[in-house]
């Protein structure tokens, strides 16, 4: 009895998710090609729907389920929103990479699905093992979804990426294991009050690292990051836009709840991850400044956001986590908005070669000035959102001690480099060519373009209008 | 005077951006030239009532103005306003705005060929950030005005300038976000201080009061010193100076002129209203060092600038030799000292603009900026060798033009200051004297090689200066010649928050 009341307290949302996994599954088998449409319908009425039954989770007083498993609180319903909103932005990008296999529409959408639910049970999750569980359910979805593109890149990028993931589950096993023989318990409030009564040795401080070490590979840190660039550039579009932003919000919203709680013993980890950022940082912003591929680009910049949002998630304080938090909904938005632009570019027939991009602003302005707006986003300019959201988290970070100030100032060097060359793409689009065709983008791809608008709207209003959004992440990060 | 508003002086530029840019606008050159002039010089009368009703001796700031979004204000949680206001030297930089942009539309005529439509929106674009920097009230506000003037710089310099003019504006903006981002932790860490010690969040200018004791000294002179290398390159101080010369080279003239005369003030002003106005007693300190730099600002550039061939290469290192000038007043730590480093700003702020604008006019015509190409061009121009006798003298520092008083304070300022320097200062003043010398060689050279000595045969076709450009310069050498007659009008407007900024220096 129990276990049906926890799940109608708060499982609502996954249960929703599950329905349909399992509906999305049974059409596949009954339904004939051409019903091929109702797959996205089907995904999206999911979202909805999910995203309904979170207003109906119990989230105050913070309530645990299953034997102490599962959390719920301000905070995880916060990061299921944003990640629910963010599925359902990326879903309508979906139709290039569904055009070219209709038979599997079905079976691409209940993976879609399934890579939500492992997000949502991730950032609920308050053990190790429902923690593990969450994050296989996950990656398995995403090893299945980047092998959906046909052609040899992307399945040389699957290889890639099953055997970083499978190694990074290792190294985070081996580091749960030695936690619990510590313990005696893989419950992270249990950890959090065991400390509080013994002194942490080194060897905490070792599994700490070790767990962490499994947790970068999935932000795309740099010990764990070589996979991203082949996979950023292998898998489809929409795919890598998923991929670039539902696994790192739901990564992030567990990476700070264990910083928090159970790893906040170590001193040695804060060091070891403001190295790992700042050396992430330097690594993906040189990298980024020779890719003439605008989604090899994008997998460098993503990589660097990881590392900064790293780098102030790892000083732990509610501030600093509120700043985290500000930063993820900005950089959801912008990210979204680049992706759909490089989508409507490839069902317009370019290449993702940036050559391409020339004579964009004189044949399809509005188009240009979204896309500019989403990439000035990123490299951090004003009155946008990515300004605002750079300024809060370096506030974060200046204000966490003095011994911070020079990885501080390498990071900052960092953003130079990449103003340099998010600035080259702008640049590239405003330049005239006479050898480059000039082409104008068609109206089939209507979706992805309504995206792009939306996104960059909110990038700019994020940016004039902070105030109420960042109050909300203050909220969020003081409950947790 | 209480409908006088900030609000639509500073915004006003950016909703005529928007229109100009929007498909509503048509493409049509004429069309979007004159409506552009026209909107310039309305914005300039709107901006000169601000003159008109400016009480300079009402203590603090003048026509303050706080914008809150839904009831609370900008950016809450970090105490952030959305604020402005306008003391007696924001008001001479606001006016020096809208003149020079009104000129660089005038300008503009012969200079931009392509794209208008964008062109003008990225003029008023600028025009609006650097409104928002000499007006903002509030540490963050102002960082985000310097950094929005980025944009359109960038594509200004990038799309209608020479073939090289890509890199040139790649390295601007490189060169700027890199002090920048040192102004920004410095402005963080000014934040939280103010927050640690006092307990409110604010960046509010007026209530961040760091001159306590306590404030941890070495605390202040980081943040002194990190602010100090964003305005560095700004200004640009000479170690940080290399993104000028080509920035200024393969800029299109008008994008020169608004560089040279408005952009390298917001780095002077940054220093005045962070450094000394923020942080006295850092800032002493660091003077004894500064004032070293401005030395070398003034002397090493002047050098270079002599040994230069390329005549907007030559205006662009005079132009760094004079901000050297500025940077050495600031340094003198009092009242003379000061009012000649402000007037300093004004005078180079016209008088580069205009040098520009000669250089400019003079490249249209022959397409060479090579100064031993060149020879003569007065006989075939008789009129802009005219304006440009005024500019070059007024440059050199002759009397009753504006550069000498500037130049003047500034070296009066500095010769009886009496800040504790290692090598007394009285001795750097005599050093940077040189410039009297170096000035008139480089600026004299210049005057001789392009408008006498002989006319060479292919430039006997020549046609002088047309009405666009005579109004330009005869604009710009009234004021030179009227503020060197009158320089008082001038003062009293900055005299008094010099004075504060003085006694706070002082305590």
């Amino acid at each position: 009895m129990e276990f049906l009341h926890n799940i109608i307290n708060i499982m609502l949302p996954e249960m929703a998710i599950i329905l349909f996994i399992f509906v999305q599954i049974i059409m596949s088998m009954f339904l004939d090609i051409k019903f091929y449409k109702i797959a996205k319908g089907l995904t999206l009425l999911a979202i909805i729907l999910a995203t309904g039954l979170c207003t109906k989770v119990q989230i105050d007083p913070l309530y645990f389920a299953f034997k102490d498993s599962i959390i719920s609180d301000n905070y995880t319903i916060f990061f299921k929103c944003l990640i629910l909103i963010s599925s359902f932005l990326i879903l309508f990008l979906t139709k290039r990479t569904i055009a070219t296999r209709r038979e599997n529409a079905f079976q691409f959408n209940a993976l879609i699905l399934t890579a939500i639910l492992g997000s949502l049970t991730l950032v609920s999750a308050n053990d190790f093992l429902t923690m593990f569980i969450a994050m296989e359910v996950l990656g398995f979805a995403m090893f299945f979804l980047l092998a959906f593109e046909k052609g040899y890149k992307s399945k040389e990028a699957t290889y890639k990426y099953i055997l970083m993931s499978a190694v990074a589950s290792a190294v985070f096993l081996f580091g749960v294991s030695y936690l619990y023989g510590i313990t005696g318990s893989v419950n992270f409030s249990v950890i959090y009050e065991y400390f509080l009564e013994h002194t942490p040795t080194l060897l905490y401080s070792m599994a700490t690292i070790f767990i962490v070490c499994g947790l970068m590979f999935k932000l795309g840190v740099m010990p764990f990051a070589n996979w991203i660039l082949d996979v950023y550039e292998g898998a489809s579009t929409s795919v890598v836009a998923f991929l670039s932003v539902v696994p790192k919000l739901a990564m992030f919203g567990i990476l700070a709840r264990l910083l928090v709680f159970a790893l906040s013993y170590s001193f040695e980890l804060t060091f070891v991850l403001v190295s790992v950022s700042v050396v992430t940082a330097i690594w993906a912003n040189c990298l980024a400044v020779r890719q003439k591929n605008i989604k090899r680009l994008l997998a460098c910049s993503s990589s660097a956001n990881a590392a900064y949002v790293l780098f102030a998630a790892s000083l732990v304080s509610v501030f600093n986590l509120s700043t985290v938090l500000f930063y993820l909904v900005a950089y959801m938005f912008m990210n979204i908005g680049v992706f759909a632009a490089v989508i409507i570019l490839e069902s317009s027939e370019f290449s993702n070669k940036l050559y391409e991009f020339k004579n964009f602003a004189y044949t399809n302005p509005i188009f240009t000035l979204c896309f500019a707006t989403c990439i000035l986003g990123l490299a951090g300019f004003p009155i946008t959102a990515g300004f605002i959201s750079k300024l809060y988290l370096f506030s974060a970070i200046a204000r966490s001690g003095i011994v911070f100030l020079p990885f501080l100032i390498v990071l900052m060097i960092t953003i130079v480099i990449s103003v340099y060359y998010y600035l080259r793409v702008v640049k590239l689009m405003f330049e005239k060519s006479d050898v480059v065709e000039s082409k104008v983008i068609p109206h089939k791809t209507s979706s992805a373009i309504v995206i792009l608008y939306c996104c960059a709207v909110i990038t700019i209003l994020l940016g004039i209008f902070p105030s109420k959004v960042i109050e909300l992440c203050q909220l969020m990060a003081y409950n947790i | 005077m209480k409908h006088l508003s900030l609000i639509i002086l500073i915004f006003s530029p950016l909703l005529v951006s928007g229109l100009l840019f929007s498909p509503f606008f048509k493409n049509n050159e004429v069309r979007i030239r004159r409506f552009s002039k026209g909107f310039a010089g309305l914005h300039l009368i709107y901006t000169l009532l601000f003159l008109v009703f400016f009480n300079p001796l009402a203590d603090g700031i003048s026509y303050y103005k706080e914008v809150t979004f839904f009831g609370s204000s900008w950016i809450q949680p970090l105490g952030v306003k959305f604020a402005f206001g306008m003391d007696g030297i924001s008001l001479v930089m606001v006016l020096l705005t809208s003149v020079i942009i009104l000129m660089a539309l005038i300008a503009s005529k012969s200079n931009i060929k392509v794209k208008h439509k964008f062109y003008y929106s990225l003029i008023f674009l600028l025009q609006t950030a650097i409104l928002g920097v000499f007006c903002a009230r509030d540490m963050f506000l102002f960082f985000m005005f310097w950094e929005l003037e980025l944009i359109p710089m960038y594509f200004l310099i990038g799309q209608w300038g020479d073939p090289k003019a890509k890199a040139s504006a790649m390295k601007f903006v490189l060169y700027t976000f890199f002090g920048s981002l040192f102004m920004l932790l410095g402005i963080l860490l000014l934040h939280f201080y103010n927050f640690a010690i006092y307990g409110n969040v604010t960046a509010d200018f007026a209530n961040i009061s760091i001159s306590s004791p306590d404030f941890p000294m070495p605390m202040q002179l980081l943040i002194s010193i990190l602010l100090l290398i964003g305005f560095a390159v700004k200004m640009p101080i000479v170690p940080f100076h290399t993104w000028l010369p080509d920035a200024h080279v393969d800029a299109p003239t008008p994008v020169s002129m608004i560089l040279a005369s408005v952009l390298l003030k917001m780095g002077a002003f940054g220093i005045i209203r962070f450094n000394m106005q923020l942080l006295p007693e850092a800032f002493k300190l660091i003077v004894p060092v500064l004032v070293v730099f401005a030395l070398i600002n003034i002397v090493y550039t002047a050098f270079i600038a002599y040994s230069q061939t390329d005549l907007k290469k030559l205006i662009a290192y005079s132009s760094i030799s004079n901000m050297g000038i500025v940077l050495l007043g600031l340094c003198s730590l009092n009242l003379i000292g000061f009012s000649g480093a402000v007037f300093q700003m004004l005078a180079h702020g016209l008088i580069s603009a205009g040098l520009f604008m000669v250089v400019g006019i003079i490249y249209l015509r022959t397409k060479t900026r090579d100064i031993s190409e060149l020879g003569g061009l007065g006989e075939v121009m008789p009129r802009l060798m005219g304006f440009g006798i005024i500019l070059t003298l007024a440059s050199v520092g002759l009397p009753l033009l504006m550069g000498f008083v500037g130049e003047f304070l500034v070296f009066l300022g500095s010769f009886n200051s009496d800040i504790d320097s290692y090598v007394p200062i009285k001795f750097y003043t005599m050093a940077a004297l040189l410039i009297l010398i170096l000035s008139a060689c480089y600026m004299l050279r210049f005057l001789h090689r392009t408008f006498f000595s002989t006319l060479l045969e292919k430039w006997k076709s020549l046609k002088d200066i047309t009405i666009h450009e005579f109004v330009v310069l005869s604009v710009i050498s009234l004021f030179v010649v009227f503020f060197g007659m009158f320089p008082m009008s001038i003062l009293d407007i900055v005299q008094p928050v010099l004075t504060n900024i003085l006694q706070a220096l002082q305590l």
